[in-house]
């Protein structure tokens, strides 16, 4: 099970264990946060972590003194074992040892397949033991099969730089994120003339495209025309409509 | 200018087995899209596939304009989030009353699993889109795929709760390795299989030109990513596409049961959005099978 261990700066004795079952877990100086620390340089509601695609995701929700994951001040951060959250003065761990045990290897012969290949379903139970057993560290597991550790997400942010917006600076970690006046734009277009949907910024395995989401539209990246769908770099310039900003990828 | 969604489907028994257990059904007026593969001897699949069709459609359709009422029921005994930290359930206006919908066929399977002498143990995945103007909201339980295919590529938007591809995801076996296993057909989820149900459920966007495919394992296990994309994107009309691409799965053994379920995005003006709701231009909606 995954826990946060709180600690008041450099100092080594535990003040809290947090254990992190479910649901979103919020971190402020107001007691009604889940994880209250009671402390000046902490933020009323100071930052929020939830489980999200089989990991915990720590989340700034907007607190003056920033969240820190290893010393480095982020807005949204996948936490892994070992990572140290720092918010304020205060100096939380983050342990997660379940998700060690889930790099087992599942052995062959498996449960009792029954006849042709017909689908069976394990239940939660089962598959618990079944990818538990055998259940070594994940750095074994995956030093027999040479598979490499998954690296930190790569998070994409735009920063605007032309055009009425509701913010000045998006961090991009839908799937899928429109420009538009659209309700469902998560990049807010104002004014009368504003596109309903401009352009679509898709986000894959740590990479991110941009295309226009109509024929009709001009979409330009670095200045040149790009009707199809592009892949984004670090700098890139987007203009689309009167909306100008530019992507960059945070770290 | 509006979306619309043409839609086609179909499914075939393949070239083993005895009985089709997949269903498939949808209903275009409330943009309701799904697919079931269904598991359990003695015809057990077959209902409950069925049940997984029919209980989604009927979901949107009772509760069209209305607030998502029958959430409640679904969500069953209230413990309901308690087994293990998992993702959040969508909360946005569409994901909350898919992930509902889908709740509520795992509970309505399971009873009927439990109720009835021979059908204990019988389950079904599901797949199921559901798509609002640009809003694309997908809900996924099992081994059925969802991929989008958008300007030339294709992908998978659903994740197999499968044991391979657990396997791949922590990086013990190769994606060639998942492919060759004998282990393929162990799922970790299913409709109906126990008392409650985690549905993968993810608010997406659509735009036109948008296809999305939504299969059962018959075909995914044959037909590789690219080579839908080829079909796909050669076939001069989706009806067309999806007996190629059911045709192509039973050219290589068509071992399991195949089925397809295709749909297009597409700008409709409004004029021809008119000309279709007076002159009914085709089906809008097909039941489960």
């Amino acid at each position: 099970m995954a826990k946060l261990y709180l600690r008041f700066e450099q100092s080594q004795s535990v003040l809290r264990e947090v254990p992190l079952t479910q649901g979103t877990a919020t971190i402020g100086r107001l007691p009604d946060n889940s994880v209250q620390i009671d402390n000046l340089a902490v933020s009323g509601h100071h930052a929020k972590i939830y489980w999200d695609d089989g990991h915990y995701v720590i989340e700034d929700v907007g607190s003056l003194n920033g969240t820190f994951v290893n010393e480095k001040r982020v807005g949204k951060a996948t936490l892994i074992h070992g990572d140290q959250v720092k918010i304020g003065k205060h100096v939380l761990e983050f342990k997660n040892e379940g998700a060690i045990a889930l790099g087992a290897s599942v052995p062959k012969s498996g449960p009792a397949t029954p006849q042709l290949d017909a689908t069976v379903v394990l239940d939660t139970k089962q598959a618990r033991e079944m990818i538990a057993e055998k259940g070594g560290p994940v750095s074994a597991a995956r030093s027999v099969t040479g598979a490499p550790l998954p690296g930190r997400e790569r998070i994409g942010v735009l920063r605007v730089l032309e055009g009425k917006t509701d913010q000045e600076r998006y961090v991009l970690t839908a799937k899928m994120t429109m420009i538009g006046k659209s309700s469902l734009a998560t990049i807010r277009l104002k004014g009368w003339f504003a596109p309903t949907t401009a352009a679509l910024i898709s986000k894959r395995e740590n990479k991110y495209y941009i295309a226009p989401s109509e024929k009709k539209i001009k979409l330009k990246v670095n200045g040149e025309d790009s009707p199809n769908l592009k892949e984004l770099h670090d700098g890139d310039l987007i203009e689309v409509s009167k909306f100008k900003a530019t992507f960059s990828f945070q770290e | 200018m509006t979306l619309a969604v043409e839609v086609a489907g179909k499914t075939d028994v393949g070239c083993v087995r005895a009985n089709n257990e997949d269903n498939f059904g949808y209903d275009s007026r409330y943009g309701i899209f799904v697919v079931c593969d269904g598991m359990g001897g003695q015809a057990a699949g077959e209902v409950a596939s069925k049940m997984g069709v029919d209980i989604l459609l009927e979901y949107f359709r009772n509760t069209a304009g209305r607030k998502d009422a029958a959430g409640q029921e679904a969500a069953g005994p209230s413990q309901g989030s308690s087994a293990s930290p998992t993702r959040q359930p969508a909360t946005t206006a569409n994901g909350g009353p898919l992930a509902n919908a889908i709740r509520l066929a795992n509970k309505r399977i399971y009873e009927a699993g439990e109720r009835e002498t021979g059908k204990s143990g019988m389950g079904s995945t599901v797949v199921a889109a559901l798509v609002r103007g640009n809003s694309l909201t997908i809900g996924n339980v099992g081994d059925s795929r969802i991929y989008l295919i958008r300007h030339g590529e294709i992908q998978q938007l659903t994740r197999d709760h499968s044991l391979v591809m657990e396997q791949v995801r922590l990086g013990l076996i190769t994606r060639e390795q998942a492919e060759q296993s004998e282990m393929q057909n162990v799922i970790l989820r299913a409709l109906g299989s126990e008392k409650e149900v985690e549905a993968d459920v993810e608010d997406l966007l659509a735009v036109s030109g948008d296809l999305l495919l939504m299969s059962s394992d018959g075909l995914t296990r044959h037909v590789r990513d690219q080579e839908i994309l080829k079909i796909v994107t050669a076939a001069r009309s989706l009806e067309a596409a999806c007996a190629t691409l059911i045709e192509t799965a039973k050219d290589r053994g068509g071992d399991d049961n195949i089925t397809c379920l295709l749909l297009k995005i597409v700008d409709r003006p409004w004029y021809k959005h008119i000309l279709h709701k007076v002159f009914s231009g085709g089906r809008q909606w097909q039941n489960s099978i």
